[in-house]
């Protein structure tokens, strides 16, 4: 496969590489992670992409790409809302929603939390129901349900659960208008009505962090960060109300294609008109699976919040801990993008991509417009994750999007062949890193060998202008599924 | 990506060289290669295969139950989803319930049904598997006569 370099960060998949290629390919990476991805595969998917009709600019990939089923893991594609565009529900996945909260506080790691780790810990592992079979932390009744659709995190509010301000710093103010509840179906309700408040397992994590490094003082300062301090970042997404969300309209898509004289290179990439009813209806339970996973991590964070005052015996509020903000790497959504010097309607999907809107954008809360939106970069368990922000740069390039994490470069069954989940718990440990109980099969499955280096992957992001570096943190308890 | 991808399995397989099944790797998430003498077998040997590696299998029990479960689809990959995201749907939501067997009971070009048996599980370590995809879906029939079905799991 043949890649144009464009840029020391920035390459091209000419049209062509695949046959019915509406639009170039755009990957943005170092040589490393870019050549990772032609060995993986990833990039002959960005190729496939681009052939969704009514594809506008580029089909584009961000640094943590790697290979997925339909679209590539770090793959951003925008969709002319106006004419002839398509939504594909593989284009979101099947994490609808799936993000990162970042909660601070006012401790400081070495005179405050060092000492309490191991019970701030056990404390967050009994708070944080996690794993195969788990209940959710908040139960709610089939009508509360379908008010956690379309309300999102304001339902959990009305609970007395959180403030206010939690709202206003989750992206879209924590709730995404436009749910349609009756197209969520009577099994996605069913697999969501006992996991509210829950992490499942994977890739997701609740970690405790001590903020490392400071790297751009103005924009920490205005996300209330300090060097030193402790904050817990959580990854998590709709459970299993939003995977089977998808499951249902990527079924019902798949069925459209051939009726609608759509041929896709991959049956993943199954999509529909933006106008036809298939996708009123997608778009509308895609909405209302947001919903649910917004409030999904408004309420664990009610559980931090928890441990936190048991450990510590203080308030909250004394303790400061505040919400930082929230935002999803999972979604499609019609946002106004300049695209061929014309300010246009498109649908970006990004699908383990992250929305990065520069300084100043109207969506964002006023405590962050001066600064760009936040944008939380979890690496592998055991290395450091990264707080960004968009740039006008990214905005112009990339349908304001950035990377989502460090990406995943070995397969679970080869990193759980090369070292046991005990060994690696006692490693962690030895690298001051304490882990909750949990599966260790599993956890070897995410050795952070099994990673790219997140250093790398924030690097080419600020290389190519996709977002801005603010701060460094170090993990120092780990909770996983 | 691993270069054995789609044609070695790996970790740990059920079966026979006439029926079962292996797991194939992938970066993110992992396969099931499952095979059997009929299409409906090699169907019923990915379903185990899912189960197993959800950690939800159940040998035959006083408690046991049977589902019956329709599916259509556009094709026998279509159908061969359909049934699994099926299981991954009666398996989450089974109160801890496990697959004791399979059976294919009636399959057409574009339905088929089958009989699920749920007992309670053995308690063991499993992915939380999210759903079956489209994504280099195949099912064949392989030179022998016998059936071969290959599908993708995000987990």
């Amino acid at each position: 496969m043949q890649l144009e370099r464009i840029g020391e960060y920035e390459w091209r998949v000419p049209i062509g590489t695949v046959e019915g290629m509406r639009v170039p390919g755009i990957v943005y990476g170092s040589e490393e992670l870019v050549g990772g991805a032609v060995e993986d595969r990833a990039i002959l998917q960005v190729a496939n992409v681009a052939t969704l009709p009514g594809i506008v600019g580029a089909s584009f990939a961000m640094p943590d790409i790697h290979w997925g089923y339909g679209f590539p893991i770090g793959g951003v594609a925008a969709t002319d809302a106006d004419g002839g565009g398509v939504i594909s529900p593989g284009g979101v996945g099947f994490d609808i929603a799936c993000g990162v909260r970042l909660v601070r506080t006012d401790l400081s790691w070495d005179a405050d939390v060092r000492p309490r780790i191991g019970e701030l810990v056990a404390a967050l592992g009994n708070a944080t129901p996690r794993g195969t079979g788990a209940g959710g932390r908040l139960h709610v009744t089939r009508k509360d349900l379908l008010r956690v659709l379309t309300e999102g995190v304001g339902f959990p509010l009305d609970r007395g659960i959180g403030s206010l301000r939690d709202a206003e710093l989750c992206e879209d103010g924590g709730v995404l208008e436009g749910a349609l509840p009756d197209e969520v179906s009577e099994r996605a309700l069913t697999r969501g009505a006992g996991q509210l408040g829950s992490l499942g397992a994977g890739n997701h994590f609740l970690e405790v962090q001590v903020v490392e490094e400071i790297l751009e003082p103005g924009a920490a300062n205005a996300m209330g960060l300090f060097e030193g301090q402790v904050c817990v970042m959580i990854h998590c997404g709709s459970r299993g109300l939003g995977h089977q969300v998808c499951t249902d309209h990527v079924a019902t898509m798949d069925r459209l294609m051939r009726p609608l004289g759509i041929d896709v290179p991959d049956r993943q990439l199954a999509c529909a008109p933006l106008e036809h009813e298939a996708s009123r209806r997608y778009m509308g339970a895609m909405n209302a699976a947001a919903n649910f996973a917004r409030a999904n991590r408004h309420v664990l964070a009610d559980g931090v919040r928890a441990s936190f005052e048991q450990v510590f015996r203080r308030s909250a509020h004394d303790l400061g801990l505040l919400l930082v903000y929230d935002v999803a790497h999972n979604l499609a959504k019609i946002e106004e993008h300049e695209v061929g010097g014309q300010r246009r309607r498109v649908c970006v999907h990004r699908k383990g991509a992250t929305r990065a809107f520069g300084p100043g954008h109207p969506s964002l809360p006023e405590a962050y417009r001066a600064i760009g939106q936040p944008v939380f970069v979890p690496g592998s368990m055991g290395t450091a994750s990264f707080v960004m922000v968009g740039t006008a740069e990214g905005e112009r390039k990339a349908f304001a999007s950035t990377c989502h994490g460090a990406g995943r470069v070995m397969s679970r069954t080869r990193a759980r062949k090369r070292i046991g989940g005990r060994e690696l718990a006692r490693q962690l440990e030895g690298e001051g890193i304490l882990l909750a109980p949990g599966s260790p099969k599993l956890l070897a499955e995410e050795a952070p060998f099994a990673y790219k280096d997140v250093g790398e992957v924030v690097r080419s992001c600020e290389g190519a202008g996709l977002a801005r570096s603010v701060a460094r943190l170090r993990p120092v308890g780990v909770v996983k599924g | 990506m691993p270069r054995s991808l789609g044609t070695a399995p790996t970790g740990k397989a059920g079966g026979t060289p006439d029926r079962g099944f292996a797991f194939l790797e992938h970066t993110a998430d992992i396969g099931v290669r499952a095979w059997g003498p009929s299409i409906g077998e090699a169907f019923e040997q990915a379903g185990v295969g899912l189960a197993t590696l959800m950690g939800m299998t159940a040998t035959g029990h006083e408690h046991e139950h049977v589902e019956p479960i329709h599916v259509e689809g556009a094709d026998a990959g279509g159908l061969l989803v359909a049934l699994l995201n099926e299981l991954v749907y009666l398996l989450e939501t089974a109160g801890g319930e496990g697959l004791a067997s399979l059976r294919v009971t009636r399959l057409d070009p574009a339905s088929l049904d089958a009989a699920v048996k749920l007992a309670p599980a053995r308690a063991r370590e499993g992915l939380v598997v999210k759903a079956a995809t489209y994504h280099r879906l195949r099912v064949f029939e392989r030179p022998d006569g016998t059936a071969e079905a290959r599908v993708y799991l995000d987990v």
